[in-house]
């Protein structure tokens, strides 16, 4: 009996059936991927399939103007501690309809905190609430389905300074307010908290690349505690139980979760080595005794610079923050809704696109055999990968869009817009993984295999982390290229004024479809006469390139993490 | 007769095979082509077990090919196929639904160029354990201990085994691929010109290594150098153009070899 027989077996059953599961699907995923490409080859084959009479696709907007009718109180009275003092705010809503006439009384009150907003929504059945709260300085909404005008009277409350041009025919006014807090200079303690999650990183990403002994002799101190501090650095979630979670809240909580624990993994090793009576001041004795340094960098480096990017969420830029207002107020108006349309299709799109065609990749080059359908296959990606966008667009239309036939009939809306993207960048993700995974060399495979791997394992273990910088190169060209694309877009329905934040699953839900992107408004910007709209637009398109710079500059940086990590 | 006609005169595979001792692996009549250009003609040849078995042959008379079917590496080659008989013990290795993850565990292999996997020594000795046990960490500590110890690198890495494999000189990277095979004990180790990318002290280093391990394994090993052969090897057999011209032990061969080919081969007037 051999001596490493008497150890535990790994059980082979798990292994085989992750085998067939996992090629399994990497086949399906190849085989959607060919089914959306046999469509469009269809497509492209039988142009007549797209005729106008069939199906016609309607601007589903509801354009509802900015009201004359403007209430704006400044300053209300507070006291010391920042409460207000005054009677809250009354309004009374009335109309009449087929069903008789309505009338309904709404209490707003004013807080000082900022970014709380409720809207309200008017419908035949009446108002959807009683009470509405609103943070200072924000800008509110009333929204009505009725075909009649509404008539608004302020009932309580402090006068407000602007003036009343009588009882508004249109449905949508906006109330104003500010309130004057503690921390009147606008920093909050939420703020304050970011900025030293901020520092702690910075600190300790400066400890690790820079070790020098008077910033180590402190945490050599504390250093037999390490395991306390590793426990510590989890407390930070706990402030999810206490408060709500906001994507900025996130944020900071990992930045304290990942500097914490680069502090007790950094005083773990100093723990070790002055067990072994070695110096301190030793950086390669030291990077080698911190246990997962290089993951604990990249992740640092990775949530400083991400957090950095949502800033803009919390500090007041109304050129990222503010609607399109309207045709008259070119300055006031801002991306806000092309921004989170940008956001939101390329989300769809990459969740879409990513997994598929790496999928089909992996399965083209590692499991299928080379026979006259892969070839075809093959053929097919890379004529699909230089097939001009606009037919893309088309497809998408066919698909996507409209309803019969091929079509699911999801409408001019983000989801269409999304899946066409993901199916745009597809082929191009799909050659660069089948380049990268082709320039994995022959010899890790054959001495993976020669030790018993099955294809997955050799797959999963050994070719995947090989060529994942190649891969993410390609995933980086195919965002980049999606990112500013905007003709598919004008085809599958993306307007150039929309006036509130894109709903990303509206076409599943049925609610307001209506979206555009980055580049689409700053096309729709530069038809418009107003010079003004031509520098709204070179803003846009600024902001368009910072987009991609950010999201670019993170695919770099994991991609330079797996190439050092495969080099050094 | 002249030299041409000796090396056009083919003779047949060799049907005299014996062995002292028992046999660990039987390859019995195995045809192999890649696609329709026939590789391997009718070989036959048994292994004896706990002994070095070298096969010696020009370029591209089927060494290689030959070894790698033993423990099916060219099933990755989509146009090779083969028939023909493999056995190890009770498993029939060339049968259509045999266990490819189990007989590659059974019988390890060394490349021509030494190819670790861009992970630290440590892992890349212990991946192998832990892709078919479930070691705990002690015991996957002695494994790779035991294992670099025996492939003789031990006293070189043993204060860096999480540096990269890949960054030590190209005799430790081979010498880490066989600790690696050995780490998970197979049965017989094949070696497809392990030397062919060293220098004199590393292939030193590695012949010397082989004559240790086949104390515990059977060692298969492809071979051009001649030298090398009858150095490290007990039997030896001369392969030409696909056949499986002469087998017998090493001194035989080197001495007095029955056929006339093979003798033109080691005194080195063709080849």
């Amino acid at each position: 009996m051999k001596e490493i027989d008497k150890l535990p077996v790994r059980n082979r059953k798990g292994r085989e059936l992750i085998e067939k599961v996992g090629s399994g699907s990497l086949a399906l995923t190849s085989i959607i991927g060919l089914v959306f490409l046999l469509i469009l080859v269809y497509q492209i084959a039988k142009p007549t399939i797209i005729n106008g009479e069939e199906g016609e696709i309607v601007a589903a907007t509801e354009f509802l103007p900015i009201s004359d009718y403007i209430l704006k109180w400044d300053h209300p009275s507070v006291d010391e501690d920042g409460n207000l003092i005054s009677e809250p705010i009354i309004l009374q809503l009335a109309w009449d309809d087929e069903n008789g006439s309505h009338e309904h009384e709404i209490e707003i009150t004013v807080i000082s905190q900022r970014n709380v907003k409720e809207n309200i929504q008017l419908n035949e059945n009446g108002v959807d609430t009683n009470e509405v709260t609103v943070g200072k300085k924000t800008k509110f909404y009333i929204y009505s389905t009725l075909n009649t005008p509404v008539s608004v009277h302020q009932i309580s409350g402090p006068t407000p300074a602007a003036n009343e041009t009588g009882y508004p025919l249109v449905n949508t006014f906006v109330i104003q307010s500010d309130v004057s807090t503690v921390f009147s200079n606008g920093i909050t303690i939420e703020e304050t908290v970011a900025i030293m999650s901020w520092c702690l990183l910075m600190v300790m990403i400066f400890v690790y690349v820079f070790p020098n002994e008077k910033m180590l002799q402190p945490i050599a101190s504390i250093s037999k505690n390490h395991q306390i501090l590793r426990w510590i650095s989890l407390v930070p979630f706990f402030f999810f139980i206490l408060y709500e979670i906001t994507v900025f809240r996130f944020f900071i909580v990992l930045n304290f979760f990942i500097g914490l624990r680069m502090l007790a993994n950094l005083s773990e090793g100093i723990f070790r080595l002055s067990n072994q009576m070695k110096p301190l001041n030793d950086r390669t004795l030291l990077k080698h005794s911190i246990v997962n340094r290089d993951g604990l960098m990249l992740w640092a480096r990775l949530f400083f610079f991400v957090s950095i990017f949502f800033i803009p969420l919390n500090v007041h830029i109304p050129f990222l923050t503010e609607r399109y207002q309207d045709i008259f107020q070119p300055y006031s108006s801002g991306i806000r809704s092309a921004f989170y349309g940008t956001f939101w299709v390329m989300g769809i799109a990459m969740v879409m696109a990513i997994p598929v065609s790496i999928g089909a990749a992996i399965y083209l080059e590692e499991y299928a055999k080379p026979t006259r359908l892969t070839k075809l296959i093959q053929a097919l990606i890379t004529n699909l990968a230089g097939v001009p966008s606009i037919v893309f667009g088309l497809f998408g239309l066919a698909i996507f869009v409209r309803e019969g036939g091929f079509g699911l009939g999801f409408g001019p809306s983000i989801f269409a817009a999304g899946l066409t993207m993901g199916v745009m960048a597809m082929p191009i993700i799909v050659l660069a993984a089948q380049e990268a995974l082709r320039s994995v060399p022959r010899s890790i495979r054959e001495s993976a295999y020669g030790i018993g791997c099955t294809r997955w394992q050799v797959t999963k273990d050994h070719v995947l982390p090989s060529a994942m910088p190649g891969m993410m190169t390609g995933t980086i060209l195919a965002m980049s290229r999606i990112v500013g694309e905007a003709a598919p877009l004008l085809v599958v329905g993306a307007f150039g004024a929309v006036l509130f934040d894109p709903e990303p699953f509206a076409a599943l839900t049925d609610g307001n479809i209506n979206f555009t992107v980055i580049p689409i408004q700053i096309y729709a910007w530069t038809a418009e006469p107003g010079h003004e709209w031509h520098a709204m637009a070179a803003a846009a398109s600024i902001a368009l390139i910072a987009v991609m710079i950010s999201m670019n500059s993170i695919a770099i940086i994991l991609r330079e993490y797996y190439r050092r990590r495969l080099n050094s | 007769m002249t030299e041409e006609n000796i090396e056009n005169d083919i003779p047949p595979s060799t049907r005299k095979l014996n062995i002292d001792g028992d046999a660990e692996i039987h390859i019995d009549g195995l045809d192999l082509w890649y696609g329709t250009k026939q590789a391997l003609y009718d070989v036959s040849l048994p292994i004896a077990k706990n002994c070095v078995t070298s096969l010696i042959g020009p370029s591209g008379c089927g060494k290689s090919t030959l070894l790698r079917t033993i423990n099916r590496m060219n099933d990755l080659i989509p146009i090779c196929r083969y028939e023909g008989k493999i056995v190890q013990g009770e498993t029939e290795i060339t049968a259509k639904d045999a266990d490819l993850v189990g007989i590659r565990k059974n019988i390890g292999m060394v490349f021509q160029r030494p190819n670790p996997f861009p992970k630290s020594i440590y892992d890349n000795v212990a991946y192998g354990v832990k892709l078919h046990h479930k070691p705990s960490r002690e015991q996957l500590d002695s494994i790779v201990e035991k294992s670099l110890k025996r492939a003789a690198i031990w006293s070189e890495v043993s204060d860096r085994l999480h540096d990269l494999g890949t960054s030590l000189s190209g005799g430790q990277q081979q010498r880490l691929c066989i600790a690696r095979s050995i780490a998970i004990e197979p049965d017989v180790i094949l070696m497809d010109e392990p030397c062919s990318a060293l220098d004199p002290i590393a292939t030193a280093a590695i012949e010397e290594l082989i004559l240790e391990l086949k104390k515990d394994f059977t060692v298969v090993i492809v071979t051009h150098s001649m030298s090398q052969a009858a150095r490290v090897s007990d039997y030896t057999g001369f392969m030409y153009l696909g056949r499986m011209v002469e087998f017998n032990k090493t001194e035989k061969i080197f001495s007095d070899p029955d056929q006339e080919l093979t003798k033109r081969y080691i005194t080195g007037r063709f080849g």
